[in-house]
């Protein structure tokens, strides 16, 4: 089950023709591909395109009825062969990831669907995860589509126009028997807004007619001689006919004015914050109205030769506006008007950042620095800016950076808790990470990792450490990558190399960084999907011997375990499995239940944890080794001590984490755990009415006696 | 060209704050009272407690229907050009403001409490960042700004802060939609929906300064005990004015800590200290020594060993302490369960001293006796036995006098107390700041261990800068860096650095 339930937004995916669709980008993608008359979809989780799948895995039924297949796939490559099912029958179908990683992951499957060519509409959808909240290296997918010749729409970002792309994406991919990507950038996979929707179609040719009607045509294959032909085929028949296509379509737009000698040429995902900006320099208004001629690329490759050179012909110059680097639509900018002979001047990069996301204020400044130039009369001046630089610098150095972190409650927090009490012991090791929330512990306070070399690659980014030495490394790998390519490429590997170093596997029961959605070894029933597939008996079938399942929230036992692991005179790949609940979702599935119980009269205890403030005395060592979120600090009440003392607050779901790590760590008797008992029974209220009476009585004596030390004044 | 603009909304939050159910909230009433409504937010690991933003921007239908046009609506605040700000938490509205968010024509709302940061909790010391200059700036700053601890409103609403922000957001009249199109928006979303009615109307209330701020609590005020009159009285007779509040202080927890003796001794070392103070011309400096000391001398003659913490655990104020904070309501059953984990050490450190000095002393006795003392235990403090076990070590506090760490602690304050004898009279700044050391021993086991072994190495290295000019200043310098990191690292570097610059 994953993180968000799209029940109620599924019920959005049946409305017809005529009825208008309110909802999030990337939903309205999903309707858009329903539309379509889509026959499969496949794909892979991960920011921004989570919910497109979360959003799928809840439709099951919808899309039963429509006679489409969904299917989560292992990881973007597999979704990208996916696609093959297009190259010999009209069977439209659509695949999804986040970008680039997803599509480096996936490049293989898709240079070959891209060599082979499609019969049926074959639709990327790749969530450009560039730019602010981006947890990844900044890179751009154009070049992808560049390398493999996939057209590469990107859509204004508005539900009308991206959902309009969807569907005019799949016809493009038929006119030229080539796969499209559809790029899609954060904010835009996340903007509200409405379309008015079209009745779903249901595919007129089916998977199964396909399956029993198998057709074979040894030119789609790439392999000698086809290949080469493919690469003629490409140059010569797709690429003119998706020219002509995206020209007689109209897929980029030609908008504003029509006035003066200078113009703008942008890709359609930064439309409206050009207009924003535009706005702000006095070029526009509200609704886009603006003299200067706006060529807007919903399509940014390939480029269409005539309508650049028809855009520029009477114009000194153009300022070109693409995010990200190398420029690639720039460069070939430049090409076309050199070849055309004609002067416009292509003013993109030099007056616009290289690197970073292209936001209001990034295009504000690039607009006035490119009118300044060649109109200074049109826009309007600076405003100045609202703070002192003093106070600016004050700010700064004040206002703290919030590092990501783990949850509340997080089960894979104690086992960096004990890989620092570990390291303490026996020094610091060299850790490798892979991509997941445990990737977290790089930062404070636990500060463990030196490398993320990609999603499953953990055991892998350390394989060159495969030789004689004192110290072992230790490498970290959630289940989610484990289950992605890590199980072949980090265990299967270090079996195969015979390696001598240590792989924790997080354990925590879904792929849960990414929405936590199901896997094959979550414990969770799914009726649509085979899980409770232990990792256990997958890394034993791989030959590896010594493996350890601990759970998580034993420190003192997964301490011990690293210790073994790390010391042991045993040859050979060693495995923990740190098991427990990814706890946000095993708190999203118990607290309604936990609830319901109480309201009817059962018995149920609370934990919850607290901090003595008399017996803290503010060195927070706890919060170096936990960083929970519910640890925090609070004014000292001792008018005595200085520093803030530590405090559990209302957060807390009772894990238990801080009073083993005071256990573990030996550090101080101020933390406690309280257990809440509602709906007692007769016995625990006969049971506690005892107890009460005794130390209400010794507490009473001691009242009494402390009382003859009485101040008088309560300071 | 002039035009009518959107309606810019910021909301900034952290991860898990509701910020994404605030713009919900917006989007839908405002779609519900004719307008376009966009939102966006950064999914993925931002929302894992990392700061956010989640933008909406508003159009009003009527003028896009007159103009037969759709508005274009941004997808990222630009700086200066943001409507109304909305800040879950302090910080954040600091952060807004860096941003450049907040201008002169935006409305601020800001949650007036403190969501730490990690690199706030972690230091040994106090790592806090001073909120004071920002709330200066933003009233400075913004238009409109409005500002009290939403946090705390929304837990005497038992709601969530998106409710309470909701409602402020409602009492500034800047969205031209009714109280009741905000509360049926909630309504509608069918989501603890009363919970949500109460924090909003809280919100609401607040802004427009209908809540009263909660009275300060009356200090009670009665005779003291006939048994504490003549240390009182001596206190007021012998010390300044100036110094009697930190004084009392100090002598209420000598006394709580042992005995009316205790508290004796402690006046008399502190009427010493303040003789010394008077030779110096303390009074020219406010008494800082005998200020300084009246708070550390306290601190440090009122150590954490077992039966220390045996006797806090189980007073009868600590019991009404921990159902408060656990939220348990009249009668209800709590089991408090304690995480102690006393080592061979502190075991040693309750005996009487020779023996305590005897067992410490011989490693295989040590590790012989270590075993039993090798796991954590969780004491029941509500259950008989962990009461009764906990009561009988605090009753032990007659024989504290006996025992090692009483020994060893009475060693090291004289210690301390003659180096501040010596120091004074030469550098009085230096004496204050060495008594400041105290600060650096706190906490238990390993903890203390540390920061006993940073107090000495100090105690030791300071005679070499003692006559140098501001040597006061690099004593705090180091003070500071000992606070600084665990390890020790930002000790080292500061030591190592007052070595070269001596060496030069």
């Amino acid at each position: 089950m994953a993180e968000l339930s799209f029940t109620k937004e599924v019920q959005k995916l049946k409305i017809g023709a005529g009825e208008t669709f309110h909802g999030e980008g990337i939903l309205a993608v999903t309707k858009a591909l329903l539309q379509s008359g889509v026959s499969y979809v496949g794909g892979y989780q991960g920011a921004p395109i989570s919910h497109l799948m979360d959003v799928l895995s809840d439709a099951q039924g919808i899309l039963d009825d429509l006679g489409v297949h969904f299917e989560t796939s292992a990881n973007e490559a597999a979704a990208a062969a996916m696609l093959a099912a297009s190259v010999n029958y009209p069977l439209r179908g659509a695949v999804t990831w986040k970008s680039t990683v997803g599509t480096n992951v996936a490049s293989d499957a898709l240079a070959s669907v891209a060599s082979s060519g499609v019969m049926g509409g074959a639709l990327i959808i790749v969530g450009e995860d560039y730019g602010e909240g981006s947890s990844i290296m900044q890179e751009r997918s154009h070049p992808f589509a560049m390398k493999s010749q996939i057209w590469l729409l990107d859509p204004r970002p508005n539900l009308t126009s991206i959902t309009q792309m969807v569907e005019k994406g799949f016809e493009l991919s038929e006119a030229s028997n080539t796969p499209v990507m559809l790029e899609l950038r954060i904010r835009a996979c996340h903007v509200s807004g409405s379309f008015k929707a079209k009745d779903n179609v249901r595919p007129t040719f089916t998977l199964a007619q396909a399956m029993e009607n198998p057709v074979r045509d040894y030119g789609r294959v790439v392999l000698p001689p086809s290949n080469f032909v493919h690469e003629v085929e490409k140059i010569e028949s797709r690429w003119p006919a998706a020219v002509s296509f995206i020209k007689k379509h109209k897929l980029n737009e030609f908008l504003g004015g029509h006035g003066g000698n200078l113009g703008i040429i942008v890709q359609g995902g930064l439309y409206n914050t050009l207009m924003r900006a535009m706005e702000l320099a006095g070029l526009a208004d509200s609704f886009g109205h603006t003299d200067i001629p706006i060529y807007c690329l919903n399509v940014t490759y390939p480029m269409i030769p005539d309508e650049v050179r028809g855009f520029c012909a009477d114009k000194r110059a153009v300022l070109m506006i693409e995010e990200g680097q190398p420029e690639y639509i720039e460069q070939a900018m430049n090409t076309i008007l050199r070849q055309a002979e004609l002067d416009t001047r292509v003013v993109g990069k030099e007056v616009l950042p290289r690197a970073g996301e292209y936001t209001g204020q990034v295009l504000l400044d690039g607009l006035r620095q490119f009118f300044e130039t060649y109109a200074p009369e049109q826009i309007t001046t600076n405003t100045s800016l609202a703070l002192t630089p003093k106070d600016q610098k004050q700010l700064t150095q004040s206002v703290p950076l919030r590092p990501v972190g783990f949850c509340t409650g997080c089960p894979e927090r104690p086992v960096f808790t004990a890989m620092k009490l570990v390291q303490r012991e026996l020094g610091d090791f060299h850790v490798s990470c892979d991509i997941g929330c445990h990737l977290f512990s790089i930062l404070p306070p636990f500060n463990i990792g030196n490398t993320t070399m990609g999603y499953g690659l953990g055991w892998s980014g350390a394989s060159a450490f495969n030789t004689k030495a004192d110290k072992r490394t230790i490498s970290i790998m959630g289940d989610g990558g484990f289950w992605h390519n890590g199980l072949t490429s980090g265990v299967g590997n270090a079996v195969f190399n015979k390696n001598d170093n240590i792989l924790v596997i997080i354990d925590n029961g879904y792929s849960a960084a990414t929405g936590g959605q199901d896997l094959l070894s979550s414990r969770a029933d799914n009726a649509a999907r085979v899980t409770n597939q232990p990792i256990e008996k997958a890394v034993r079938g791989l030959g590896v011997t010594w493996v350890r399942a601990v759970n998580t929230y034993d420190l003192g036992k997964m301490k011990a375990t690293l210790k073994e692991a790390l010391t042991t005179d045993e040859k050979g790949p060693k495995i923990i499995l740190a098991q427990s609940e990814c706890m946000l979702n095993k708190e999203r599935r118990e607290k309604p239940l936990r609830q319901a119980a109480i309201k009817n009269g059962k018995r149920v205890v609370r934990t919850r944890f607290g901090v003595d403030a008399d017996t803290c005395t503010g060195d927070h060592a706890c919060i170096r080794l936990s960083g929970c979120p519910s640890l925090t600090i609070v004014d000292n009440p001792d008018p005595l001590r200085e520093d803030p003392v530590t405090h559990v607050n209302n957060d807390c779901v009772g894990c238990g984490v801080c009073g083993e790590i005071a256990h573990a760590a030996i550090l101080c008797p101020s933390f406690y755990s309280a257990q809440l008992i509602e709906n007692p029974t007769r016995l625990d209220r006969w049971r506690a009415g005892f107890r009460g009476a005794v130390i209400g009585f010794l507490q009473d004596r001691a009242d009494k006696k402390r009382a003859k030390y009485s101040f008088g004044i309560d300071l | 060209m002039k035009s009518v603009r959107p309606i810019k909304i910021a909301i900034t939050a952290m991860g898990g704050q509701g910020g994404g159910v605030l713009a919900g909230w917006i989007v839908a009433m405002a779609e519900d009272n004719g307008y376009f409504a966009q939102s966006t937010s950064v999914p993925g690991v931002a929302q894992r407690t990392g700061a956010t933003i989640y933008y909406v921007e508003l159009f009003p239908k009527d003028i896009a229907k007159k103009a037969k046009q759709i508005p274009i609506l941004a997808l990222t605040p630009v700086p200066g050009d943001v409507d109304i700000v909305i800040a879950s938490e302090m910080m954040e509205a600091g952060r807004a403001l860096l941003r450049g968010f907040v201008s002169t024509n935006t409305t601020l709302i800001a949650s007036d409490h403190r969501v730490y940061a990690i690199s706030e909790k972690e230091p040994l010391g106090d790592g806090r960042q001073d909120a004071a200059h920002i709330r200066k700036l933003a009233s400075q700053t913004a238009a409109q700004f409005i500002s009290f601890d939403m946090e705390q409103a929304a837990k005497s609403a038992q709601s969530v802060i998106s409710s309470v922000l909701f409602g402020a957001l409602a009492s500034t009249g800047k969205l031209l939609f009714a109280r009741k199109d905000f509360e049926d928006t909630i309504r509608a979303s069918g989501k603890a929906v009363q919970a949500n009615l109460r924090g909003f109307a809280l919100g609401f209330d607040h802004a427009n300064a209908k809540v009263p701020n909660p009275s300060v609590r009356q200090k009670t005020n009665s005779a003291p005990a006939p048994l504490l009159v003549p240390l009182l009285q001596f206190l007021q007779d012998e010390f300044p004015l100036a110094t009697h509040e930190m004084l009392t202080h100090g002598l209420k927890r000598c006394v709580d800590f042992q005995d009316t003796r205790y508290g004796t001794l402690y006046l008399d070392r502190m009427a010493k200290i303040h003789q010394l103070d008077q030779t110096c011309n303390g009074a020219r400096k406010y008494w800082r020594l005998t200020c300084d000391m009246a708070r550390y001398l306290a601190l440090a003659m009122t150590f954490e060993d077992t039966i220390r913490v045996a006797d806090l655990k189980t007073r009868a104020s600590r019991f009404e302490r921990f159902r408060q904070n656990a939220g348990a309501s009249e009668g209800q059953i709590v089991i408090v369960s304690e995480f102690m984990h006393p080592r061979i050490e502190e075991f040693c450190d309750m005996l009487p001293a020779p023996f305590g000095r005897f067992i410490l002393g011989k490693p295989g006795l040590k590790t012989a006796l270590g075993v039993f003392f090798q796991k954590g235990r969780r004491v029941q403090t509500t259950s008989l036995r962990g009461f009764l076990l906990l009561n009988t070590l605090a009753a032990l506090k007659p024989a504290r006098r006996i025992s090692l760490r009483y020994s060893l602690e009475t060693q090291r304050i004289e210690t301390w107390l003659n180096t501040i004898a010596s120091v004074a009279p030469v550098n009085y700044m230096l004496a204050c700041e060495i008594t400041g050391l105290q600060r650096l021993i706190k906490g238990y086991g390993d903890t203390h261990a540390r920061g006993l072994q940073n107090y000495e190495k100090i105690m030791t290295v300071y005679k070499s800068f003692e006559t140098m000019p501001l040597a006061h200043k690099q004593l705090k310098t180091l003070k500071d860096a000992a606070l600084l990191d665990e390890n020790g690292l930002a000790l080292e570097k500061a030591l190592s650095k007052l070595q070269k610059r001596r060496k030069t």
